[in-house]
């Protein structure tokens, strides 16, 4: 047998014993029973989370500088402060945040590349502590670590996870067979299923909801397939299977089910696919690890293994392009002009590619699923932080304090002057789940049937029913829950064929965060396939798209009228029951000031006219040589009138400066919730 | 579970015995000589101590001369000071041991005092806390483990959006409407909300959450029994009737059980730190040169 696979058999048998130890120990008595909260409700209840959460266990957090653990993003979803970096040179923190109400529900999901890399290093009893890399590391922590020796370790092992799929490999210093890293590694992931048991509420309070996970972080030649892994309890996988383990996702599927979903220990998992929108457009690539076409067996195992997707987050929105496909000229928010992660990582401007986003995977979905009887994208919709900085649910505007570093983005890119991060970035959203209670089995149950949506951050409430006899009326039923749930499916279903039906019929009801703006209007946007094509059309069902709210520039104060709540029935009236369709939910709120707005008023700059002055400091600072003043900067302040100048008709052709205008970020966004789809699959 | 058996065994054992080693059995522990700079503070002064009692306790055990770390670490330093010697790596530790190199160089100096430190902080069998302890620690530390109290009440609600100027004269008859219901539930009147129930369950910090601050003291403030309203939201008016409430709780130790054993473990650790580091500091007999 080779050394690395008896290695790595000892190690896994080892993890195993452990496991099954915590196991134990959490079995003591305490029951994880259907029913236990004292808040129970079988039409379901709103629920607010976030899956997607970095501390200084994920190796770039860590090198951005964040000291922030696992107990402080639980401290912080339950609404206490935490500290945060940059540190002074005596380690005290520089900032606190706080999270303005508890989260529901949260999963960790640090990286699983490097969890036991970093232990390794930071570990002086560990035989890879002394390793030139482990060395490197320890001098890019230091507080005087120059930008050259942060980005010089940074990339070197950062860039293992963009390896092609047969290359990715553990770093040097794991040793021989990667033993100091798997061991380290389970040691680390040991931990961080018991501080999930720890942090549980299993009281009937059901206060917060945690469920171990981390994130599988594959990005071969730089293209974002990343995925996090959720399990719903405290069964849990021997290791934390990351791209080096399991370079393919149906690797990673396959293990996920052999070690936990067809254990028969109760272990039940679930992986979430984020940020395709810098993929540059292979996340939803007809195209298995062997370089064939999808099979039926593959597309199964997709559509069992991810039933939701991340349509936002710190790293943009992955709904639609602005152009692809169809107008929709709302496909526009938090798009970030980057094609793939490295280009994101060094701001360098590329175009996107639409085949990265999720109107083509519903479209291509529905395509496969007509030729191969199952489709591998039929995604629920989540939304998310992405904090690298331990703080879950943080995604208010008024106090964004930056997605990594905070201060020192990479540490090696500073940010622009005055801003907490670069400003295509942006704060994130939340993930949105109608179940029962609050707690595991629950919570989870409704991301496997989608019962789900994203928003990206407010917390307005939405609920969106699809059924064949609703009346146009329902709306100002009391019990209109009751009745829709009774007679159709809620968002994440599929409606079943009903011969003696004309038209399939929605309702979409939706309330305001009553922290945030009034609601605007609620759109469905249907797509479906015709023929071997598939089409995208957007329907206004409630509200008022012209109602002329805004916010002012210069206090972001809100102006005009909105909704407080607002409710729709529409029916498809170019329906054809042969088409495969898909319909979901965007609910969008009154303008309001967009973070760097926010930063730009509370910073009392002028936002409206170029700041020459401070161009010239910033060029001398740290933009290249070849950059240029004359133009508008939307880091340094949004000179509109100047960048409305611009002829953006062919960007590529500007001047540098200049182009940047075309890709200048808006003062003002329509925070949004965008629901899962209702499905409608023509018989047979 | 293996992990830190090693490090009791391997690592901390002895570590761990200073305090019945210089304390219980009252034995007169080193004298060292810490040098510190002129300007010292004392709070520098008093981490120089600790790290010097520290760094002589991992030597006094003979971890600079048998950690692998330390090992790996000297021969490597050797081979960049003789890249041609023809010498084996035991021979080159012995040479780098001789040189006293152990005693100056900054890597072997961190790794000797991180395992002084985890083991001044690893908790032994015997003070891992027991049943009783986690059950006397939760009812001690009530405040870290109580829950909210909750209220049971009926809600009806008028939708500004729905009913804009209609509202105030809505609201007027469903005052009304509400004061004749009696005891019966108010099924079938106003309007809906995603979310909203016509009997719930609900904290105040929820409530405050989901509908604002006017609606969630009202509810904390009305009379069991009676309707109460209208209460203005974001949303509309409000009508609310407490049918009851609960007192905020400490749950039972079966149920937040790993909740209470990390708190405790976490006081623990610190407990034996000072513990530990306590004993070592009074054993010694520390003399402080300053130097410029």
């Amino acid at each position: 047998m080779p050394r690395f696979l008896s290695s790595a058999l000892w190690l896994i048998a080892l993890a195993m014993t452990v496991v099954g130890c915590s196991d134990a120990e959490s079995r003591s008595g305490i029951a994880d029973d259907f029913g236990r909260c004292a808040d129970f409700d079988p039409l379901r209840q709103l629920f607010w989370g976030d899956t997607h959460i970095h501390t200084e266990l994920s190796f770039d957090a860590n090198m951005q500088g964040t000291r922030t653990t696992v107990d402080d993003a639980y401290e912080f979803a339950r609404g206490e402060p935490i500290p945060l970096q940059p540190y002074n040179e005596d380690g005290t923190p520089t900032r606190m945040a706080a999270i303005d109400r508890p989260l529901d529900f949260v999963m960790l999901s640090d990286h699983a590349e490097f969890l036991g890399t970093l232990k390794v290093c930071n570990d002086p009893s560990s035989p890879g502590y002394g390793a030139r890399q482990c060395v490197d590391y320890r001098a890019a922590q230091q507080f005087d670590a120059s930008p050259q020796e942060v980005a010089g370790i940074f990339v070197e092992l950062n860039a293992l996870t963009a390896a092609e799929p047969q290359r990715a490999r553990y770093p040097e210093l794991c040793g021989p067979a990667d033993e100091y890293c798997l061991e380290a590694g389970m040691d680390v992931w040991r931990q961080v299923v018991s501080d999930a048991e720890a942090a549980y509420d299993r009281s009937d309070a059901c206060e917060l909801t945690t469920f171990p996970g981390y994130e599988w972080s594959g990005g071969p030649r730089l293209k974002n397939l990343h995925r996090n892994v959720m399990f719903k309890n405290e069964k849990v996988t021997a290791l934390p299977y990351n791209y080096f383990d399991e370079p393919y996702a149906e690797g990673l599927w396959a293990r996920l089910r052999e070690e936990c979903v067809d254990a028969g220990t109760g272990c039940d998992v679930l992986t979430i696919p984020h940020n395709s929108n810098i993929s540059e457009g292979i996340y939803f690539q007809n195209e298995m690890a062997n370089g064939e076409p999808f099979t039926s067996e593959y597309v199964e195992a997709r559509n069992a293994m991810e039933p939701v997707i991340e349509v936002y987050q710190h790293k943009g929105a992955s709904e639609c392009l602005p152009g692809a496909a169809t107008a929709d000229e709302l496909c526009g928010f938090e798009v970030i002009p980057f094609s793939n992660l490295a280009t994101t990582n060094l701001e360098l401007i590329t175009p996107p590619d639409p085949k990265g986003f999720l109107r083509h995977a519903y479209g291509e979905g529905m395509r496969l699923e007509a030729s191969l009887g199952t489709n591998p994208f039929q995604y629920g919709i989540t939304a998310a932080t992405d904090t690298h900085i331990s703080a879950p649910g943080f995604v208010a505007e008024n106090d964004f304090k930056g997605h990594g570093g905070a201060g020192q983005p990479n540490r090696f890119l500073p940010p622009p002057p005055g801003f907490p991060d670069v400003e295509y970035l942006s704060p994130g959203g939340l993930t949105a789940v109608w179940a029962e209670e609050n707690a595991r089995d629950a919570i989870f149950s409704a991301l496997r049937r989608k019962e789900t949506f994203g928003t990206s951050g407010p917390r307005m409430a939405v609920r969106m029913f699809g059924g064949w006899d609703y009346p146009s009326d329902l709306c100002n039923a009391s019990d209109l829950v009751a009745q829709a749930d009774a007679a159709g499916v809620p968002m994440g279903g599929t409606l079943e064929p009903q011969p003696a039906s004309s038209a399939p019929v929605f309702l979409v009801s939706a309330m305001q965060d009553s922290n945030s703006a009034p609601l605007q209007r609620i759109q469905i946007v249907k797509g479906w396939l015709d023929g071997d094509d598939y089409q995208v059309q957007v329907f206004e069902i409630a509200g008022d798209a012209n109602n002329g709210a805004s916010a002012d520039l210069d206090t972001c104060e809100l102006q005009g009228e909105g909704f407080g709540d607002l409710c729709g029935v529409w029916q498809d009236a170019d329906f054809d029951p042969g088409q495969r369709a898909y319909y979901y939910a965007r609910v969008l709120e009154n303008p309001s000031c967009r973070w760097t707005t926010w930063q730009c008023s509370a910073a009392e700059y002028d936002c409206t006219d170029w700041d020459y002055a401070a161009c010239v400091q910033r060029k001398q600072d740290f933009l290249p040589s070849d950059f240029t003043c004359d133009c508008c900067d939307p880091a340094a302040g949004l000179n509109q009138a100047f960048c409305a100048e611009v002829d953006c008709r062919d960007p590529g052709l500007l001047p540098e400066a200049e182009e940047r205008c075309c890709h200048q970020v808006e003062p003002t966004i329509q925070e949004r919730a965008w629901t899962s789809p209702i499905w409608y699959q023509p018989p047979s | 579970m293996l992990r830190p058996l090693v490090h009791f065994f391997l690592i901390g054992g002895l570590l761990f015995s200073a305090k019945s080693v210089y304390e219980k059995s009252r034995i007169e522990g080193p004298a060292i000589t810490v040098r510190v700079a002129v300007d010292a503070t004392d709070a520098n002064v008093e981490t120089a101590v600790r790290e010097a009692i520290l760094l002589n306790e991992a030597q006094r055990l003979g971890w600079d001369r048998t950690d692998p770390i330390v090992y790996t670490h000297l021969i490597r330093n050797m081979r960049f000071i003789e890249p041609d010697s023809p010498d084996d790596d035991l021979a080159l530790f012995q040479r780098a041991i001789e040189m006293n190199m152990q005693a100056h160089d900054p890597v072997v100096r961190a790794r000797l005092l991180y395992r002084a430190r985890e083991a001044l902080t690893f908790v032994p069998e015997d003070r891992m806390p027991s049943r009783a302890e986690l059950e006397e620690h939760r009812r001690t530390h009530e405040d870290r483990f109580e829950r909210e109290g909750r209220v049971r009440f009926q809600q009806v609600f008028l939708s500004r959006s729905k009913r804009r100027e209609a509202l105030a004269a809505d609201a007027r008859e469903m005052r009304e409407r509400l004061a004749a219901l009696g005891d019966s539930a108010p099924a079938g009147l106003g309007d809906s909300l995603p979310g909203l129930r016509p009997e719930q369950s609900a904290t105040p910090s929820e409530l405050k959450d989901d509908y604002g601050a006017e609606l969630a003291v009202a509810v904390g403030e009305a009379v069991v029994g009676a309707w109460r309203g209208p209460v203005s939201s974001v949303y509309g008016l409000h009508f609310v009737k407490v049918i009851g409430t609960e007192p905020a709780y400490v749950p039972p130790l079966d149920v937040i059980g790993a909740e209470v054993r990390a708190d405790r473990l976490r006081e623990i650790r610190e407990e034996v730190r000072q513990e530990r580091m306590a004993a070592l500091r009074e054993a010694y007999r520390i003399t402080i040169e300053r130097a410029p």
